[in-house]
């Protein structure tokens, strides 16, 4: 049994873009997350949270460090990490021409669910999120808020123990966006580990347990809202997050001119 | 700067029950797409038999309206020694002849008044000696379908009466008419009325064939690469716990499935409607043709279907794997789809052989094949080669898709640029800017 269910260390992701040259798009981020725990990522667009992740998910090749989920390396056993978490983000769609029913009947199986279990699984995702009255329909004929019920769903269809929400209320109404707050919050109950990445205040303030600033590819803090307040001094986790940006934005123009 | 590409992919077991849960769900979402269903499905069962109806009613509505057409024609001096003559040219209906006032004037054909000038002379030469004898011109205007036909018609009743203007001048000079002829040419068909239709079939069906295999996979590569992509439900199955090597084979099965589909239903619903098509249209030739196809040539021809759709759906995808949205995707792949449709038009070549040189060629090899296999030759050395190098070209054509998909940029449909711009910059970039490596 592993203590940490993600434990990620100096990980690193340095690619060549054409008008931009190298890009350190994450620049040795390490962190933890264990079971019955959100993990919070906070950064603005383009902090390398999503690359992370992405990582994380063995979408992208991270180009040095180590990532495990469970015990699986990222790079070593992509397909055992695939198994074991279920990644829910604004890039991550539903088949536009399966019904709900079939998309988790579909993702179960190709995640390795037992084939047995498959319809008494799909069957109680769909009575729990309240997917029956369209479990038959196509999905493209869905409304958002059903999408994003089957969407869940299907993250957590093969009952992962790690989950990663990258921005998952991005786009979503308020109500919506509450919905899946409360289910993530539900999934912690459940005892599964969670990554959760957003550049929404209130929304790391309300869900994570812990939370890592994470800017320009980098982590600059990492704790509990309570103790990152008492580190910083200032009462709003958006004070706070300025705060430690600021300090990382002082500390890159201190190390420029000796560079 | 790091080595990007300094990992290369692990190892990977294909996982056949994976491969077909992703295979069947493929094949169920892509059944619900229309244009899936219209291009790999419908059309190959009923637009090209509709096509070729449609042709060929128009042919013969033509040659009908042309047959009908009447030729006026202006005839000059008559012979008086043939008198005969020309109650036979007055006597063809379809031939009408304009009583000339003055001097004709070829300017009358060239804007269509008039579609020929008949001038009979008298022979000159050694041709005079011959009591009787003449010469015949005709003026007309070859670039005028009317006026050609009238040139037809009027050599064909001039002629029949030359032939037997002849006989009889032999007759007095008690020659006979054989002997007058000269060399005989008897020619004997020796085919059947099935090898007759074979050929036929052979000369139309393989292009067709290769054109259905071609668009049978057209929109199934496009959907399950760049469609995914542009769906955003690539990145779905990317982080599902489906191995990259799976995916690929199972979309690479959906996608020759299509094509096998579409190649081998339109070779059906060819059989099955040509000879009530062509029949009735063909008259008196459709009584000497049998489209039937042998029993044996079936297997052969639906192995054909596989190969050539197997090469063409691993072809499209090479170029569809850099395609980020249906558009590129369909631009990308057109030059691959234009250039799988040339080795069909080479075969109309008169007198071209399924040769062992020919047998090693993609495509045009399946195609030869399956020609052969419909005039019910089995030319067996020809046909092994065709099996291995078909198999070949597809497992080159499925390793630089698996070697292309390895990279990063593309797996994940970040890459932006074509095939061309890929190998550029794989063989040709300053070290330092390769491309992302892979994951699996």
């Amino acid at each position: 049994m592993t203590e940490f269910s993600v434990r990620v260390q100096d990980l690193r992701k340095i690619y060549y873009e054409e008008g931009r040259g190298e890009v350190r798009a994450v620049d040795g981020i390490s962190f933890e997350c264990r079971p019955g725990e959100i993990f919070g990522l906070l950064g603005a667009n383009g902090a390398g949270k999503t690359t992370t992740l992405r990582m994380l998910a063995t979408i992208l090749k991270p180009t040095s460090g180590a990532a495990y989920v469970l015990q699986h390396e990222v790079t070593k056993e992509p397909e055992a990490v695939r198994r074991n978490l279920g990644f829910y983000s604004a890039t991550t769609a539903l088949y536009p021409r399966l019904t709900a029913r079939e998309t988790l009947d579909f993702f179960a199986r190709i995640n390795g669910y037992p084939a047995d279990r498959v319809r008494e699984r799909v069957e109680k995702l769909i009575a729990r999120f309240g997917i029956t009255e369209y479990a038959n329909a196509r999905v493209d004929r869905l409304s958002q808020g059903m999408k994003q019920k089957v969407s869940i769903a299907r993250t957590v269809v093969h009952d992962p123990p790690v989950l990663i929400f990258d921005e998952p209320t991005v786009g979503l109404d308020v109500l919506n966006a509450l919905e899946m707050q409360k289910v993530i919050a539900e999934f912690r109950a459940e005892g599964k580990a969670i990554l959760f990445s957003t550049h929404i205040m209130s929304e790391a303030e309300k869900l994570c347990d812990r939370i890592a600033i994470v800017h320009r590819g980098r982590i600059h803090a990492c704790d509990t809202f309570e103790n990152l307040r008492a580190a910083s001094g200032k009462r709003y986790l958006e004070d706070i997050f300025v705060h430690f940006i600021e300090r990382a934005n002082e500390a890159v123009a201190l190390e420029k001119p000796s560079a | 700067m790091t080595n990007l590409d300094s990992n290369g992919p692990t190892k990977q077991r294909l996982a056949w029950n994976q491969i077909v849960t992703l295979y069947r769900y493929e094949l169920r979402s892509a059944l619900r797409e229309r244009a899936i269903v219209i291009n790999s499905i419908l059309i190959p069962i009923f637009l090209y038999p509709l096509i070729m109806w449609v042709a060929f009613s128009g042919i013969m509505l033509v040659k009908w309206h042309s047959d009908s057409t009447q030729s006026r024609v202006v005839v000059q001096d008559w012979p008086r020694e043939h008198p005969e003559l020309r109650n036979r040219i007055t006597r063809e209906k379809r031939i009408t002849l304009i009583e000339e006032t003055n001097r004709f004037d070829p300017r009358e054909i060239s804007a269509a008044r008039l579609d020929a000038l008949v001038l009979f002379e008298p022979a000159s030469g050694s041709a005079s000696n011959l009591p009787g004898n003449f010469q015949v011109g005709i003026t007309f205007d070859s670039s005028k379908d009317r006026s050609v036909a009238a040139r037809e018609r009027l050599e064909s009743v001039i002629n029949d009466y030359r032939r037997e203007w002849l006989a009889r001048e032999a007759r007095k000079r008690e020659i006979s008419p054989e002997e007058w002829a000269g060399i005989h040419i008897d020619s004997k068909n020796v085919a059947t009325k099935r090898q007759m239709g074979g050929f036929v079939l052979g000369m139309m069906l393989p292009i067709l064939f290769v054109v259905m295999v071609a668009a049978g996979t057209f929109y199934p590569a496009i959907d399950c690469t760049a469609g995914e992509r542009e769906r955003n439900t690539w990145e779905t199955l990317m982080s599902s716990g489906a191995s990259r090597v799976n995916v690929i084979v199972a979309k690479y099965l959906y996608v020759t499935t299509f094509g096998t589909m579409a190649g081998i239903l339109n070779l059906l619903a060819f059989a099955v409607t040509l000879k009530p098509i062509f029949a009735p249209l063909l008259k008196e030739a459709g009584t000497m043709l049998n489209f039937t196809v042998l029993p044996q040539s079936i297997p052969l021809i639906a192995t054909g279907a596989v190969l050539l759709a197997g090469f063409v759906s691993a072809g499209m995808m090479i170029f569809a794997a850099f395609a980020r949205t249906f558009k590129e995707g369909q631009a990308m792949i057109m030059p691959f789809y234009l250039i799988v449709m040339l080795p069909p038009i080479f075969l109309q070549t008169p007198g071209i052989q399924f040769s062992v040189p020919l047998s090693c060629v993609p495509v045009v090899n399946v195609t030869m094949m399956i020609r052969s296999a419909l005039t019910g030759e089995f030319p067996m050395l020809q046909i092994a080669i065709t099996f291995v190098a078909s198999v070949l070209a597809i497992a080159l054509c499925i390793r630089i898709a698996a070697y292309i998909l390895k990279f990063e940029e593309v797996m994940i449909g970040n890459y932006n640029g074509s095939l061309k711009r890929f190998l550029r910059e794989r063989f040709l970039a300053k070290p330092g800017r390769s491309m992302k490596g892979a994951h699996d």
